[in-house]
């Protein structure tokens, strides 16, 4: 339907200012990731508290002891935060593989062989982008239980449609370049030919797109555990503890500050890895 | 051009169809139904409870109920809610309304908003430049829950005495309705903003290359004029185009500042009927914002073939 | 709360008697007092207003959930009866201390156990304007009792044999078998109370005897109700308008009615409500009698829970008194199968079987049960909107963690929870709260092997069905608030539902500015008919 990113890849000249400031903010960017994959990769290491453990001492103050205070039933919110990043950023980073990989193969599918298959295949897309996201979570965590599996296909089914389309996109126009017809024009195998002559020419909006799509997907998770579509407790999720945080929040703000602040963290890591690499690879502003 | 948008609404039918047709299976394959939800504890027997269901038509073949709704549907008719026992056309139109407009009111503040940064990015440069994209960067980081969050924090911290969470229909407070929208919508124009500051930017910056700034200018029109009178007057089509585009995806997107914030739109509707396991609710929800996506995906097409055509010529 | 036995609402003479102490309490101040109310049909007629009250004005009440269907005889909605209770009036009602008395009804008499002649009043007029009278008393237990009508009712008075009119302001039921549970239904509201003969779509237009009459009602916006003039107690009601604002959500409800966007409200969750008390001094807060309470229903039709130790060893593993200070804060009591409210209900530190928290000697148990490593019990499912019962599953697991019971929280959306509840489908452990009953038999029901609850989560125990039927037939408060006691005690016992904690299912909060209202452990609203606003 929208065929918005099938407008050719602006491809300009290099800008040097423009992509100074790209490996820059890909620097601060991949710091900023590196930052939170060393805590949650050694989470349990780093955690001062086991993240579920209750005890009495329930929506207490910054001390020394919980450096973030403790939540309604008494737990640390510092542990809480560093292990429930694990489950969020999981959830994320494998639900926006799937999607990639599933919007790689239907976008290059889809933008190569064109014609029948390519109405087939975006019409079909197209119900699945009409259909409302809260409704498919819902019905997902519903029908299967509230697992990390079923909440990262339900992501991964949302971001599809997206994905393939900014695959297809540039597909579209590449194929029809010259050294294309060629390699097609010596016999070069249709599967060989997506594969090393079309793909690597599309990479480059397509690692753009997957970053902000990292962005969105960190929204998208931590929204629907904030509705109680989330991962089951007693593991912490960031979604969870900004919403179960709400009712008290008066009496300890920084239950809620803490989760927020860490979202927004995240998201920001990917918008800035995002913006960089577009300077840097000089992905025409198209969004 | 009008052959294609003719193809273009043509295609929408099947793809309405199949969403509704996915939403109907689907609704019905969920473990639990009304009646049941609707007793929640309360004893009810099995047998009031499966005469419920005889009565709400529940018991019979699914495609038949598929193809008695299809058929009220297409008539205008679609179904009666089992919670409210009303029309459902007499009950989801309000509540489009409510979204509509908390919708638009975020709309015009993301676009003055937007525009101002981009405005301002575009004709400073420099450290101006950088300042939007920084500000621009950080507020995209935060979700439109965690805005609402934060703003209904602040509100209950510092400002007690303000009712965030006084939402009045329109017809009988109109100030007050639009008054109390507008934190709500704030917490939604934030992102959107970025999206329009950025394509006022890019708008401006490649205008004012153009030939017929460069001819304004030698004709001796003042700078300020120029860019009033031409600029932002051509600046502005697409930055509306990618404004509605977003805007079509907030009308979805409200479900969680609606629970947020309390306010009675379509978002909270949703919820709701799918809790109660409402049907004929979903099901008219699912239609109705399945049909303004794919619409107005139709006129983002248009507006890019319109587009396109303007560079040939 | 063992029920005083002078206001046993069994004898004629206890309406008066009841009549005496409320006023004395001030709480209705009755015109008639003693013994002339059953002899005058009019005696009520003259009560209820403060004199002192101010006349008119709005009162804004923060609602958490919207009514499904208004008419109350076929909704099956918990959240409808806060709107019929104001709407619709019935034989007879609750008192602020749960005792029974008459309201359509002047008083009524037993001649045998199985048979209630009740007198009405006269001069009541429905909201449309038509005349009340013993016709539509008929017509309401006979629209009940039809099943075409598909009301949840039929069930609550399948005990009734048949409804007479005797003349027009005389009605007899004719009860199958005797069964102290039917004055209490009666009492109840939506379950006891009049619909107008020959009136249909009472779903979206109510119509009642009630002293408030319906105006609109915007689905999650509003709901509006205003004053019936024809109302049937004299100076009453009080106020002009009542509104209902609907907010679903709790943190959104508490900050209405911290900014007086609303004048009252209820909250699910305890803590919030104390909290908020806490910190507004103007505010008023009841938290109420305890109504609800929080049980782990365990499907005994298989192993392991089939196995009475590994239940016991689940009730000695766990730490009732520390789900209580952790989850409610303090604001409830220890729960057995009956709510301190009713009949014979559990007062939270009388000893029960098992109640002891012993890991070691849960742990004792199932190595007896041929588990010395522990057991693994799977999934253990709670309802996902509920955030009372979702932090209560994660301190219980860890609480049977200590000792080697290990469970799966699975929390899970309400309609499927409720599907495998009933249906007796869930594979070990589950927890849905249950609300206030008019009767403790209407609980005890749950766990008959002869019921299709009972049957359904693998009851066999034919001492306890006998237990539970006789506590009904027993006329006799005293005698049956002590047959309660055996049969929690034996259920206890056998570890049959593992009870956690009770605490108010809705605690009650308004500013200081709204005079004479008195919060029910039913659940509903009904005084808000003598409630006034002095801002």
């Amino acid at each position: 339907m929208s065929d918005a990113s099938a407008l050719p890849v602006e491809v300009s000249a290099p800008r040097p200012a423009a992509r100074r400031a790209g490996y820059w903010l890909v620097a601060v960017g991949g710091l900023m990731l590196a930052v939170m994959l060393i805590v949650t990769a050694f989470g349990p290491f780093i955690a001062p508290y086991n993240p579920a453990a209750i005890s009495p001492d329930s929506l207490a103050g910054v001390s020394a002891q919980h450096w973030l205070g403790t939540d309604s039933i008494g737990r640390d919110v510092l542990s809480r935060l560093i292990i429930g990043g694990r489950t969020t950023l999981f959830i994320t980073a494998v639900a926006v593989s799937l999607a990639l990989a599933a919007g790689l193969v239907l976008g290059l599918v889809s933008g190569y062989m064109g014609g029948i298959v390519d109405q087939v295949v975006m019409r079909a897309l197209d119900v699945v982008f009409a259909f409302p996201v809260f409704l498919l979570a819902i019905a997902v965590v519903a029908a299967l239980g509230p697992t990390i599996p079923n909440l990262i296909l339900t992501i991964a089914i949302v971001y599809t449609p997206i994905l393939a389309r900014v695959v297809r996109g540039p597909v579209l126009s590449v194929k029809r370049w010259d050294h294309v017809e060629a390699a097609r024009s010596v016999g070069v195998s249709e599967f060989r030919l997506v594969v090393s002559h079309i793909l690597p020419l599309v990479i480059s909006p397509i690692l753009v797109e997957t970053s902000l799509t990292l962005a969105n997907t960190i929204f998208t998770v931590t929204a629907l555990s904030f509705l109680g579509l989330g991962p089951p407790p007693p593991d912490p999720n960031w979604g969870g503890m900004l919403a179960e945080a709400r009712q008290f929040m008066e009496l300890a703000p920084l239950t809620v500050i803490a989760p927020a602040a860490a979202i927004v963290f995240a998201t920001l890591t990917f918008i800035v890895l995002a913006n960089g690499l577009r300077d840097m690879l000089d992905v025409g502003g198209q969004r | 051009m009008r052959r294609l948008v003719i193809i273009r609404l043509a295609l929408a039918v099947p793809i309405l169809l199949g969403v509704s047709i996915a939403a109907f299976i689907l609704v019905r394959l969920l473990p639990g139904d009304f009646a049941q939800t609707a007793a929640g504890v309360t004893d009810v027997s099995a047998a009031t409870l499966d005469l419920m269901r005889h009565n709400l038509g529940l018991d019979r073949p699914i495609w038949a109920q598929y193809l008695l709704w299809l058929g009220h549907a297409l008539s205008g008719d679609l179904g009666t809610s089992f919670a409210t026992r009303r029309p459902v056309t007499s009950e989801i139109f309000p509540r489009l309304a409510v979204t509509f407009e908390l919708t638009l009111i975020a709309a015009l503040m993301a676009m003055a908003m937007g525009v101002a940064t981009g405005l301002a990015s575009a004709r400073l440069r420099g450290r101006a430049d950088w300042a939007v994209r920084l500000w621009n960067g950080f507020i995209l980081a935060i979700p439109n829950f965690v805005v609402a969050t934060l703003i209904v924090l602040l509100a209950g911290l510092y400002f007690p005495q303000i009712g965030i969470f006084n939402y009045t229909p329109f017809f009988t407070a109109p100030i007050a309705n639009i008054g109390s929208l507008l934190l709500p919508a704030l917490s939604l124009a934030l992102a959107v903003s970025v999206t329009v500051s950025e394509n006022t930017r890019a708008a401006v910056l490649e205008i004012a290359a153009q030939d017929f700034v460069m001819v304004a200018r030698a004709k001796g029109l003042r700078p300020r004029s120029v860019l009033w009178n031409y600029l932002v007057r051509n600046a502005l089509t697409p930055v509306i185009t990618v404004t509605g585009l977003r805007v079509a995806s907030l009308l979805g997107g409200s479900i969680l500042i609606e629970t947020i914030f309390a306010i009675p739109g379509m978002g909270q509707y949703l919820f709701d009927s799918i809790t109660s396991r409402d049907y004929p609710v979903i099901q008219a929800i699912v239609l109705v914002t399945a049909a303004i996506v794919v619409l107005v995906n139709v006129l983002v097409d248009i507006a890019y073939i319109r587009a396109d055509a303007r560079v040939e010529m | 709360m063992p029920t005083n036995p002078k206001a046993d609402p069994t004898s004629e003479t206890f309406i008066a008697e009841s009549a005496w102490r409320l006023s004395r309490r001030s709480m209705l101040s009755l015109a008639a007092a003693g013994g002339a109310f059953a002899i005058s049909p009019h005696a009520f007629a003259a009560g209820g207003a403060d004199p002192k009250a101010k006349r008119g004005g709005t009162l804004s009440i923060g609602a958490d959930a919207d009514p499904i269907g208004l008419d109350p005889k076929t909704t099956t909605a918990y959240s409808s009866y806060d709107f019929t209770s104001l709407l619709y009036t019935g034989l007879l009602r609750w008192t602020p201390d749960m005792q029974i008395e008459p309201d359509l009804a002047t008083g009524y008499t037993t001649p045998d156990d199985t048979t209630y002649i009740f007198k009405l009043r006269q001069g009541v007029k429905f909201h449309n304007g038509q005349p009340f009278s013993a016709e539509d008393v008929k017509y309401t237990f006979d629209r009940v009792l039809n099943s075409a009508t598909a009301s949840r009712l039929a069930a609550t008075f399948a005990g009734i044999e048949s409804v007479t009119v005797i003349d027009p302001v005389t009605v007899q039921f004719k009860l199958k078998t005797s069964d102290a549970a039917f004055l209490r239904y009666m009492a109840t509201n939506p379950d006891g109370v009049i619909v107008p003969k020959g009136v249909d779509g009472l779903d979206t237009k109510p119509v009642g005897t009630g002293p408030f009459k319906f105006v609109s009602y915007q689905p999650n916006q509003q709901f509006v109700l205003t004053a019936n003039t024809e109302y049937y107690e004299e100076g009453l009601p009080t106020l002009k308008t009542v509104v209902f604002k609907f907010f679903k959500d709790q943190s959104a409800l508490a900050s209405a009615l911290r900014s007086k966007a609303i004048d009252m409200t209820w909250f699910k969750n305890p803590k919030v409500a104390a909290l908020i008390a806490r910190t507004s001094h103007d505010l008023v807060s009841a938290p109420g009698q305890t109504s609800r309470t929080f049980p782990v229903w365990m499907n005994m039709k298989a192993a392991p829970m089939n196995d009475v130790r590994i239940r016991q060893a689940l009730s000695l593993a766990t730490d009732r008194k520390a789900c209580l200070q952790t989850v409610l804060g303090g604001s409830g009591k220890v729960g057995a199968m009956i709510p301190e409210s009713q009949v014979g209900g559990y007062d939270g530190v009388s000893p029960m079987p098992f109640y002891n928290h012993d890991p070691a000697a849960a742990k004792a148990l199932l190595a007896k049960a041929g588990h010395p490593n522990g057991i693994d019990l799977g999934d253990y499912i709670v309802v996902a909107a509920n955030d009372l019962d979702v932090a209560c599953s994660q301190i219980l697991q860890q609480q049977w963690a200590t000792a080697g019971i290990k469970v799966k929280l699975k929390p899970m959306e309400t309609a499927p929870l409720l599907d495998m509840w009933v249906k007796g489908k869930w594979p070990t452990l589950l927890s849905v709260a249950l609300s206030w009953s008019p009767d403790p038999d209407a609980i005890l029901q749950r766990v008959a092997s002869n019921a299709v609850f009972g049957k359904n989560m693998g009851m066999h125990d034919a001492e306890l069905d006998k237990m539970i039927a006789d506590a009904r037939a027993q006329l006799e408060p005293t005698k049956r608030a002590a047959e309660n006691i055996a049969i929690q005690q034996r259920i206890a016992e056998n570890a049959y539902v593992l009870q956690i904690y009770q605490y108010p299912l809705r605690w009650e909060a308004w500013w200081d500015y709204v005079h004479g209202y008195h919060p029910l452990a039913a659940n509903i609203r009904s005084y808000v008919r003598t409630t006034w606003v002095d801002k």
